[in-house]
């Protein structure tokens, strides 16, 4: 979707939902025109949770877009994380769910949006417990999946057969609990628990992961979860991490144990601006605001960051300043787990 | 059965009484092959009833398909049956944001009267901000069902089909007409019209009604050739035209065959009389500030001028109704059928009983024909008696019942009535309209009572409203803005709510948290911490254990697994197992207060360092120095002291051969 050189005001749309929403990614479009997401719902009504992939039409006459449903796939627990990988035509998809199973979708986009399931992982020693985060590489050949039990798991699987195996990778016995995970290179991920720890993985290594990170938080006082993280393309060296209490925190490898602190209370020197004070679910660089000079940011500064936080804040946060909008982006790629009553139960 | 003793406050044991209802019996069906041996009933969320079954295990060690148990969800109670729980959730969530701004417009206005010498707190700021609310919730309450079906203009089409009306929405509008709209904006009669309109098809359920008239004879009208030739089209024009739906009198007139062109030369004097008839109703003046457009009808403010065209109009119907023309009228069915709406019309009491069905149909009819001038609820509601009696109901409906309640003035009742018809959230949220719209309502429901446990009626219905809210998984997030309004129990049954919140879903412990910190319960989010982590640290996951202990600043649990871990890290000092505890070491960072007993971890750690430095063949002070700090640890296990003491005199004789 381009934008054209004056900014396009942005709208909000709701699109109440009846049952929970525990995840939603939009899917890559088949033609400019098309726009396809699939949401993860959990039906407290029936106890029935599953995977629907919807047809989202712009319907600029009306007031509001319009969700239609295309296919619907049930899954044996509830969605703990999705994610996807874009490869047209037939995106695949990666959902956790509750019970510690990885299931691996494909989707039809061309025929309807048909999903299949290509693949499942649901041995009792995969994961125990609930799997926390799963990313799929791009090119969608392998998926990291993380839990709070402390294992990381690396899945792969080849295209069309069913044929899947995972390996282990780390397993802390509990020791240590992921929450987030998140691909740099090939080989290469970061993956983020508690306490604002983030680690970074290299597959070529074994035994742990090469890198720590865990800055000098006030302890106790600013100290929580990390959500998720995100890793730009062009900056492989900085890991940008939300997570508890606001807080939006970038690490950059070849800088000393120092964060970054974008958003949050920080280290206790410099208060910073406060832009939310709950959860901050997701976090993603902002891809899509054309910036005239992106390539003349230096690498040691952050990129725009797009947040969405519990108390129902969605921003960008820049560096330095920051803006604030409270609308719903209408841009492909853009994490709408917005965490918030209001699109969680919204009848 | 005696009676229920007056000191029933502190709690006597109430007599089942022997004429009680049998009980409902409902089958369940459970799906399993063999006969059952053990059955277990238990409580969930909200109405959910858990029943496991479990059947006999098979004599001879077989397992077959059938055996086993099941575990059943049952889920009483219908609910409304015209809206959906997904509406409703849908209305419950809509209406926190109304009660919330409601709530904290109320507290303002009272800090700001304390100051001020005025009496009354309420200014005309304040009926706006009670339509305000009453407008935000009411635009809850439309349905979604309601196909929006494009309206042809078919001419044959007599009623439109708009949307869907529920009960809920018509009972709310009651309420709104009567307590939140300002004093002077009320042409009560009118809005009873208006209301009429819209939601008399309700009653086709329990009782007969106009509308349904109506609809039954639009099917019929397809098939008629002859439209003024059937009695039932003359019946039900003077059935609308007594509850005052002109528009659709005049659109019925207006089919009469004497209008078609044909016909036109040889019926004149026929179709000047229908058109006569038509042009009076359509000039009927109405006592109201103004129509909708299109409407039919002259309107009226002020009381003269309504009056002076009130005598006039009469006059011509008179006229009318003398005139010779109707012996030259040959067709004997319109004759009739136009004079007798002529008598509705002149408000003749029998014709407005024969032409209504029900005792509101009538109510309204006496209100347009009769007594067009009558205000003040008393009288409004001394003729709401005379109507039943001349049409008794036959069963009782809810929103008849409302509709009495209202006009007597009696706030029990229209509560009571709330209660049993709507819910809970019906009577919490229409309190607010109740206590502004009357002052005796307010004084009633504001008052503290001994038998309530020292609450109001308007707090026991919030808390009440709350409960319902907490004890389903959809909606127990929003109980807390309920509860917080309520000035005596409320923080404690929050405080309650929170606390029984399950802490396995991360989820629901993230959000617990959450509104612990918006209303800043602190003890509440340490306790619920407490539990979190203990819980975590039993199902072995250790490292998320630690960081909740530690967010809660449980010295004491954590100095309790320090033992622990002790005993453990005592066994396996393996390089490889170390690797595992290089993250909840990093977990609990390098401030030794909060770690609590966990500090010796580091200094373990700084030892392991220092150990493989000297193997490299460094300094050995630095080893010394974590040795020493690692002693220093006030709690350290035997075994921990052995192997150390192993350790350093390897350490001791390299030293003593690099040397």
């Amino acid at each position: 979707m381009a934008f054209a050189e004056s900014q396009n005001p942005l709208r909000v749309h709701r699109i109440p939902q009846s049952r929970y929403i525990d995840a939603v990614r939009w899917l890559s479009p088949v033609s400019p025109s098309d726009r396809f997401a699939a949401i993860a719902y959990f039906d407290a009504d029936t106890n029935s949770p599953s995977i629907e992939i919807a047809y989202v039409d712009p319907n600029p006459q009306s007031s509001s877009p319009t969700l239609t449903p295309q296919s619907s796939w049930t899954s044996p627990s509830r969605i703990s994380s999705l994610k996807t990988a874009h490869s047209t035509p037939q995106p695949l998809l990666a959902a956790a769910t509750f019970s510690g199973s990885l299931h691996i979708l494909a989707s039809d986009l061309i025929n309807g949006g048909v999903m299949e399931s290509e693949a499942t992982v649901s041995e009792l020693g995969f994961h125990s417990g609930p799997v926390s985060a799963v990313d799929l590489r791009e090119g969608g050949t392998e998926c990291v999946s993380v839990g709070e039990d402390g294992r990381v798991n690396l899945v792969s699987f080849v295209g069309d057969s069913s044929k899947l195996s995972y390996r282990r990778i780390f397993d802390a016995n509990g020791l240590v609990g992921y929450t987030a995970v998140k691909w740099a290179s090939p080989s290469e991920f970061a993956t983020g628990g508690y306490g604002f720890g983030i680690q970074w993985w290299d597959q070529r290594t074994s035994g742990g992961p090469v890198l720590q990170f865990k800055g000098n938080w006030c302890q106790g006082k600013t100290s929580g979860i990390v959500h998720s993280i995100d890793i730009h393309p062009s900056r492989k060296h900085t890991c940008l991490a939300g997570g508890s209490s606001g807080t939006v925190f970038a690490w950059d490898r070849r800088a000393a144990q120092q964060p970054i602190v974008l958003s949050g209370a920080g280290t206790g020197e410099a208060p910073n601006s406060l832009l939310s004070e709950s959860e901050v679910w997701e976090v993603q660089y902002d891809r899509y605001t054309r910036r005239s000079n992106i390539s003349n940011i230096s690498s040691t500064r952050i990129l725009p960051v797009m947040i969405c936080s519990e108390d129902g804040i969605l921003a960008v946060i820049e560096q330095g300043k920051q803006f604030l909008k409270h609308n719903y982006y209408e841009l492909d790629r853009t994490i709408a787990k917005v965490e918030t009553y209001i699109k969680r139960s919204h009848c | 059965m005696p009676g229920v003793s007056s000191d029933s406050a502190r709690g006597a044991l109430v007599p089942l009484s022997p004429e009680s209802p049998a009980a409902a019996v409902y089958p369940l069906r459970h799906g399993l092959k063999s006969p059952i041996s053990r059955l277990s009933i238990s409580w969930s969320r909200g109405n959910s009833l858990r029943v496991s079954v479990f059947a006999a295990p098979s004599s001879d060690g077989s397992v077959n398909d059938g055996d086993g148990g099941k575990v059943v969800e049952v889920k009483l109670g219908g609910g409304d049956g015209e809206i959906s729980e997904a509406h409703w959730r849908r209305i419950a969530y809509g209406s926190v944001s109304p009660f919330a701004l409601l709530q904290s417009r109320k507290n303002a206005v009272f800090s700001l009267s304390k100051f001020s010498m005025n009496s009354s707190p309420y200014d005309g700021d304040w009926w706006d901000y009670i339509m305000e609310y009453s407008k935000d919730i009411n635009a809850l309450l439309v349905n979604q069902k309601s196909a929006s079906v494009p309206v042809l203009d078919d001419p044959k089409s007599v009623i439109t089909k708009g949307e869907e009306p529920t009960s809920l929405k018509a009972a709310w509008e009651l309420l709104e007409m009567f307590y939140a709209e300002k004093p002077s904006h009320s042409w009560l009669p009118e809005r009873l019209v208006d209301w009429l309109a819209d939601y008399d098809s309700l009653f086709s359920g329990t009782h007969p009604t106009v509308h349904s008239k109506l609809v039954d004879f639009q099917k019929e009208l397809v098939n008629l050739q002859v439209v003024e030739d059937d009695p039932k089209y003359w019946e039900v024009m003077s059935s609308a035209l007594a509850v005052g739906w002109l528009n659709i009198v005049v659109k019925m007139l207006r089919l009469h065959g004497s209008y078609r062109l044909d016909q036109l030369s040889n019926r004149e004097t026929e179709n000047g009389l229908v058109e006569a008839v038509a042009v009076l109703i359509s000039k009927m003046p109405r006592m109201r500030l103004e129509h909708e457009a299109g409407k039919l009808g002259e309107c009226y403010k002020a009381k003269p001028d309504f009056v002076k065209a009130w005598e006039k109009w009469r006059g011509q119907i008179n006229k009318l109704d003398s005139s010779a023309f109707w012996f030259q009228c040959a067709h004997q069915q319109t004759r009739e059928g136009l004079r007798s709406m002529l008598q509705i019309m002149l408000g003749n009491a029998n014709s407005l009983c024969s032409a209504t069905y029900n005792w509101i149909e009538l109510y309204i009819s006496h209100f347009l024909y009769m007594r067009p001038l009558t205000v003040g609820l008393e009288s409004m509601y001394s003729l709401a008696q005379k109507s039943i009696q001349l049409k008794p109901m036959a069963s009782a409906h809810r929103l008849m019942g409302l509709i009495i309640g209202i006009l007597g003035e009696n706030t029990e009742v229209v509560l009571a009535e709330c209660l049993k018809g709507f819910g809970p959230w019906m009577v919490a949220h229409a309190i607010e309209l109740l206590t502004a719209g009357s002052d005796h309502a307010e004084m009633l429901l504001h008052e503290e009572r001994q038998n309530l446990g020292g609450i109001s009626i308007e707090e026991l219905h919030r808390l009440v409203y709350a409960q319902v809210l907490s004890s389903f998984p959809l909606t127990w997030q929003i109980a807390p803005i309920y509860l917080i309004s309520c000035m005596k129990h409320g923080m404690v049954l929050l405080q309650r709510l929170l606390s029984k919140q399950p802490v396995q879903d991360n989820q629901l412990l993230l959000k617990s948290i959450e509104i612990c910190r918006l209303y800043e319960l602190h003890s509440v989010t340490s306790n619920i911490m407490k539990i979190a982590g203990v819980h975590h640290w039993k199902h072995g996951r250790k490292g998320s254990g630690v960081f909740w202990l530690q967010q809660a600043r449980d010295e004491y649990r954590l100095n309790r697994i320090a033992l622990q871990l002790f005993d453990s890290v005592g066994k396996t000092i393996s390089d490889e197992s170390f690797k595992q505890w290089e993250g909840l070491i990093q977990l609990l960072g390098s401030d030794s207060k909060t770690a609590g007993g966990l500090e010796f971890l580091h200094k373990y750690r700084d030892f392991k360092k220092s150990l493989r430095q000297i193997h490299d063949g460094k300094a050995t002070d630095s080893a010394r120095q974590a040795v020493e700090s690692l002693i220093s640890v006030h709690i350290i296990s035997y075994n921990l002291l052995l192997q150390v003491t192993i350790i350093l005199s390897k350490i001791i004789t390299r030293a003593n051969i690099v040397m």
